[in-house]
């Protein structure tokens, strides 16, 4: 009987620094462990060499260019709201209107990445990237 | 004096479920660091709200990573343009078409972001995929 007591004494006794070292991981744990991104992707095409330069004359097309300072649209430098605001009104004409983006070379990929979006928030599937 | 060994024979029983508890822990942990290691943490993602998720990487994809400085790389090993290129020779050699995310940074140069399209295009793959963070967060 006495024996018995006794044990259960000391597994009482000894929970303390499991406990401890239980808690000391999982506070590294939580410290540690970077939640895992939700990603996105943004498909386009790229042109075909062998191709003709996209056809100029196709009235329905969206051109849109990215230079280091920003997006172009018809030849002039836009913010992105009245750009997005403008993909989204045309695109409820038409969702297979084909979207041509221009980059300029010393483009940061965000501008690229911003109009992919606003693209894809639209509805349009058609993208194709050039580089200028 | 008895006290003592009854101490010593507690202490004893009770450390099984300690050590189970943590090295479980442990191997949790390796498993999870193992898996972060495969993507170059440095790489800061544009966010885009409104592009599909990606709910599972598609089969024999592949993802190239361009960093700020326009250092190119795969699984977080850089590779040279000419290397990248072998590769990506190689693997419509052995798979044909295949999918291809490009992870870059938001102020990578599009000319970096180009050159690795370019090889992509010189390899007979026309279609690419921009790898961006959806922030679901905000």
């Amino acid at each position: 009987m006495a024996r018995k007591k006794n044990k259960g004494e000391a597994a009482k006794l000894e929970m303390t620094p499991m406990i401890d070292v239980v808690f000391q991981l999982l506070i590294f744990f939580i410290v540690t462990l970077k939640q895992q991104d939700i990603l996105a992707h943004l498909d386009v095409f790229r042109p075909q060499p062998d191709d003709k330069p996209p056809p100029q004359e196709i009235d329905d097309m969206l051109e849109i260019m990215i230079s280091r300072d920003g997006y172009w649209m018809n030849g002039s430098l836009i913010p992105f709201r009245s750009m997005d605001r403008r993909i989204t009104k045309l695109a409820k004409y038409s969702q297979d209107m084909p979207v041509i983006i221009k980059c300029t070379l010393d483009s940061p990929h965000k501008y690229l990445i911003k109009t992919l979006d606003s693209c894809s928030k639209a509805g349009l599937s058609k993208i194709s990237v050039f580089t200028m | 004096m008895s006290k003592r060994a009854r101490n010593d024979a507690g202490c004893d029983v009770d450390m099984t479920p300690m050590i189970d508890v943590v090295f479980q822990l442990i191997i949790f942990f390796i498993v999870t660091i193992t898996l972060d290691q495969e993507i170059n943490e440095d790489i800061e993602l544009e966010y885009a709200k409104h592009g599909p998720i990606i709910e599972k990487e598609l089969e024999r994809s592949i993802t190239i990573e361009v960093d700020d400085r326009g250092h190119i790389s795969i699984q977080n090993a850089q590779l040279s343009l000419t290397k990248l290129h072998s590769i990506m020779a190689n693997r419509t050699k052995k798979f044909g078409e295949f999918p291809v995310y490009i992870r870059a940074d938001k102020d990578t140069k599009h000319a970096d972001v180009k050159s690795v399209m370019d090889i992509c295009t010189d390899v007979n793959l026309w279609r690419v995929s921009f790898i961006a963070m959806n922030d679901d967060k905000s």
